[in-house]
C-alpha cells in the first residue's frame, strides 16, 4: 500500500500543474473593505458610548463632550457608507461630471428622491467637523479642569 | 438632473482644512495631558486615540482636497490614478481608530485598578506613618486603659457585696473576694491550696455535680445549695460558675447570699398561716362567748339564791370559776384575732415598760433574775392601748422569766430605727433559747413547750395579735443555749415624725 502510495506522488511531482494558490482580488473588494472600516468605525463608537455611560463618565462635562464626538462620527460614518454606496454600487442611479462645477445625476422612474438624499450625503463634513469640534472640546476641557480622567476625584498620589 | 457641485466643493475643502486644524489640536491638549501626568495610562491611551483621528483627518481632508483640487484644475485622471491610495489610507485609519477604540475598556479597568492600589498604598503609608509618629504614645494610651480596666474589674471584684470566688477543677479556692472571706470566715493567710471549695459546702458531693454540669454545659446558672460559714453558721446561696476559658481548668463563681429573702418569705408564710389561725379562732371563740355568757349569768343567779356553805353552793362556785377561764381563753383568742379595736392613746412607752417591771417585782419572784433597761430617750409618746402593750410586756418578761429559770438576766433595750419612723424594743434573755423545729410555731395559738397545766399557750398568740392591731411587728431570735431575743417593733406617729 505504501509502494502504491509513493509511487503516485512521484508521478504526481513529475507531471506539476498550475496551483493556483494566491487567489487575486478585483476592483470592488477594496470598496468592501472601505465599507466595513466604515461600520467597524461606526460600531466602536457605539462601544465607546455605551461604555463612557456605563461608567457614569458623561456626568462630566469633558467626556459628555467626547461622547457627542462619538455620535457624530456614527453618523458621518453611516453618511459616509450611504454616500459610497450610492456612488459605486446602487443601479439605481448613475453620476456623471459635466464641466467644471456641475454634475449629472441620474436616477430610475420614481427613485428621484435618490437625487437629492445623494447630494446631502455628499455635505458629509457637516457631521465630521461637529465630530471633531465636540472630541477638540472635551480635550480642553479635561486640559483646563485640575482632575483626574474620570473628572470626579483625583487619583495622582 | 444636472445640479451646481458648489455646495459640496465648499463645504468639502472647508470641512478638511478644518478636520485637520482641529485633530492637530487635539494632538496638541493630548501632549499637555500627558506632560501633566505621564504615568497616567488614560492620558496615554487619549494621546494615542488623538494620534490616530489625527492620521484619519490628515489623510482624508488631504484626499478630499487633492481630489477637489485636481477635478477643478482638468485632472481628473489624475485623481482617478490617486483615489486607489487614498481610499485604501483612509480605510487603515478607520481601522486604527477603531481598534484603538477597543482599548478604552481595558484602559479604563487598568487605571480604576490603579487607582484602587494607589489609595490603597496610601492608606497605608499613612497609617504606617501615623504609628511610626505615635507608636510611644500609642502604647501608653493603651497600657493605661488597660490598667483603668484592669482597676474597674478589680474594683468591682473588691467592692461586691457578693462572694466572687476562683476555683480549680478539684475545688481547691485561687482567688477570693473581701466578701467571700467574710461569708466564709477566713483569713487571707488560710488562703492556701488545701483550702478547698467544697469543704464549706453543707452536702459536699454537690461540688462533682456542679463540675460535672460546668464542663458538659459550660456553666451552671443559679443553683442553691447550703453552705457552712463563719462562726458555724449556715447560710443559703445562690451559686453562678463558668469556666474561665474551653482551655482553662479554673472555675469562676458568684454566690450570693439568699439567707435574708429566706427568712422574709418564711416570715411572710408564718403571718399567713397566724392570720388564717386567727380568723378560724375568731369564729370559733364569738360562737362560744355567747354561752359562755349565759352558762356564767345563770350560775350566778343560782348562786344567789343558794344559802352559804352547802354542797351545791361550793358546786356553783367550781362551775363559775372554769366558766371564768373558758371566758378568758376566748378573750385571749379573740385579742389573738385582732377582732377588738385598741384604744389607742400616746402614752410613754418606757413608763409602761417600767409599770410593768414594778407590776412582775410584786407580784412575781425576782430573786436572782438581773433585769437591765437601756432605754433611747429621743423615743417620745407612742400611739398605743396602754392595757394591751402591758399585756404583750407582761407575757414576753413571763416568758423569759420562765427561761431564765431563777437565774440570768433579762435586758430591755428601746431605739428607733435608721429611718426613725419606727420603735425597735428589744427583749432578750439569757435562758436556754428555744429549739429551731420550735420557733416556727411559737406563735402558733395553744403552742407551749411548758408543761401541761403551766400555760395555756395563748400569751404569745395574743402579744402577735396585740402588736399587729397596733401596725406593729413582732420576731424572734433564738440560739439554744445563748438566750432569746423578742423584738417589737411599733410606729412612731406622724405627727412625731413630722417633728
Amino acid at each position: 500500500m505504501a509502494r502504491y502510495l509513493t509511487g503516485w506522488i512521484i508521478l504526481w511531482l513529475c507531471w506539476p500543474v498550475s496551483a493556483w494558490a494566491t487567489q487575486s482580488h478585483g476592483g470592488p473588494e477594496g470598496l468592501h473593505v472601505h465599507q466595513m472600516a466604515h461600520l467597524f468605525f461606526s460600531f466602536t463608537m457605539g462601544l465607546l458610548i455605551f461604555w463612557l455611560r456605563k461608567w457614569h463618565l458623561v456626568t462630566a462635562k469633558g467626556w459628555r463632550y467626547i461622547q457627542y464626538s462619538a455620535i457624530f462620527f456614527i453618523a458621518w460614518n453611516l453618511d459616509a457608507f450611504l454616500s459610497h454606496w450610492l456612488e459605486e454600487l446602487s443601479e439605481l442611479m448613475a453620476i456623471e461630471s459635466v464641466g467644471v462645477m456641475q454634475i449629472s445625476i441620474k436616477v430610475a422612474k420614481g427613485h428621484e428622491w435618490l437625487a437629492l438624499l445623494y447630494y446631502l450625503s455628499k455635505l458629509d463634513h457637516l457631521l465630521s467637523v461637529p465630530a471633531m469640534i465636540f472630541w477638540f472640546l472635551g480635550f480642553r476641557w479635561l486640559l483646563k479642569t485640575p482632575q483626574t480622567p474620570n473628572g470626579i476625584e483625583d487619583a495622582t498620589p | 438632473m444636472m445640479v451646481t457641485i458648489l455646495p459640496i466643493w465648499a463645504v468639502d475643502v472647508g470641512g478638511a482644512v478644518m478636520m485637520i486644524v482641529l485633530s492637530f489640536l487635539s494632538v496638541r491638549y493630548a501632549i499637555l495631558l500627558r506632560e501633566r501626568d505621564p504615568q497616567n495610562i488614560v492620558w496615554t491611551y487619549l494621546f494615542w486615540m488623538s494620534m490616530a483621528l489625527a492620521l484619519f483627518a490628515v489623510s482624508r481632508s488631504l484626499g478630499h482636497i487633492a481630489k477637489q483640487v485636481l477635478i477643478v484644475t482638468g485632472n481628473s485622471s489624475a485623481w482617478e490614478t490617486l483615489r486607489p491610495y487614498s481610499g485604501a489610507i483612509n480605510s487603515i485609519a478607520f481601522t486604527v481608530v477603531g481598534g484603538l477604540t477597543l482599548f478604552f475598556e481595558r484602559t479604563w479597568t487598568i487605571y480604576q485598578g490603579m487607582v484602587h492600589d494607589r489609595k490603597a498604598l496610601q492608606q497605608a503609608h499613612k497609617e504606617l506613618l501615623y504609628l511610626n509618629q505615635n507608636l510611644e504614645s500609642l502604647v501608653e494610651e493603651r497600657t493605661a486603659a488597660l490598667a483603668s480596666s484592669e482597676q474597674r474589674y478589680w474594683r468591682i471584684f473588691q467592692a461586691s457585696r457578693d462572694m466572687i470566688l476562683s476555683a480549680d477543677a478539684h475545688g481547691s479556692i485561687v482567688d477570693l473576694n473581701p466578701a467571700g472571706f467574710k461569708m466564709l470566715g477566713l483569713e487571707p493567710d488560710e488562703l492556701t491550696p488545701q483550702c478547698r471549695f467544697p469543704q464549706f459546702m453543707n452536702v459536699p458531693d454537690q461540688w462533682q455535680e456542679i463540675v460535672a454540669e460546668i464542663q458538659q454545659q459550660g456553666f451552671i446558672a443559679s443553683t442553691e445549695l447550703d453552705l457552712n460559714v463563719a462562726d458555724g453558721k449556715r447560710r443559703r446561696v445562690l451559686l453562678s460558675g463558668s469556666r474561665e476559658g474551653v482551655s482553662e481548668d479554673n472555675i469562676h463563681f458568684v454566690v450570693k447570699d439568699i439567707e435574708q429573702q429566706h427568712v422574709i418569705r418564711e416570715q411572710m408564710a408564718q403571718a399567713d398561716k397566724l392570720a388564717s389561725i386567727g380568723e378560724l379562732s375568731a369564729g370559733i371563740a364569738h360562737e362560744i362567748n355567747n354561752p359562755l355568757g349565759i352558762i356564767l349569768g345563770y350560775t350566778q343567779l343560782m348562786l344567789r339564791q343558794e344559802e352559804d356553805d352547802t354542797q351545791r353552793r361550793d358546786d356553783l362556785k367550781t362551775v363559775e370559776r372554769h366558766v371564768r377561764h373558758c371566758k378568758s381563753i376566748v378573750e385571749d383568742l379573740l385579742n389573738f384575732a385582732r377582732t377588738s379595736t385598741p384604744k389607742k392613746e400616746l402614752m410613754d412607752i418606757h413608763a409602761i415598760i417600767d409599770d410593768v417591771l414594778h407590776f412582775i417585782a410584786q407580784h412575781s419572784s425576782v430573786d436572782g433574775v438581773r433585769i437591765d433597761t437601756h432605754y433611747d430617750k429621743r423615743i417620745g409618746n407612742l400611739l398605743v392601748d396602754e392595757k394591751k402593750i402591758k399585756q404583750v410586756f407582761i407575757n414576753l418578761l413571763m416568758n423569759a422569766k420562765y427561761a431564765i429559770d431563777g437565774n440570768g438576766t433579762i435586758s430591755i433595750q428601746t431605739g428607733l430605727s435608721a429611718c426613725g419612723r419606727r420603735v425597735l424594743i428589744r427583749v432578750h434573755d439569757t435562758g436556754g433559747g428555744i429549739e429551731e423545729k420550735n420557733l416556727a410555731r411559737i406563735f402558733d395559738p395553744f403552742f407551749t413547750t411548758k408543761p401541761t397545766g403551766e400555760g395555756t399557750g395563748l400569751g404569745l398568740s395574743v402579744s402577735y395579735g396585740i402588736i399587729k392591731n397596733h401596725g406593729g411587728d413582732i420576731t424572734v431570735e433564738s440560739f439554744p443555749g445563748k438566750g432569746t431575743t423578742f423584738t417589737i417593733v411599733l410606729p412612731v406617729p406622724v405627727a412625731a415624725v413630722e417633728n
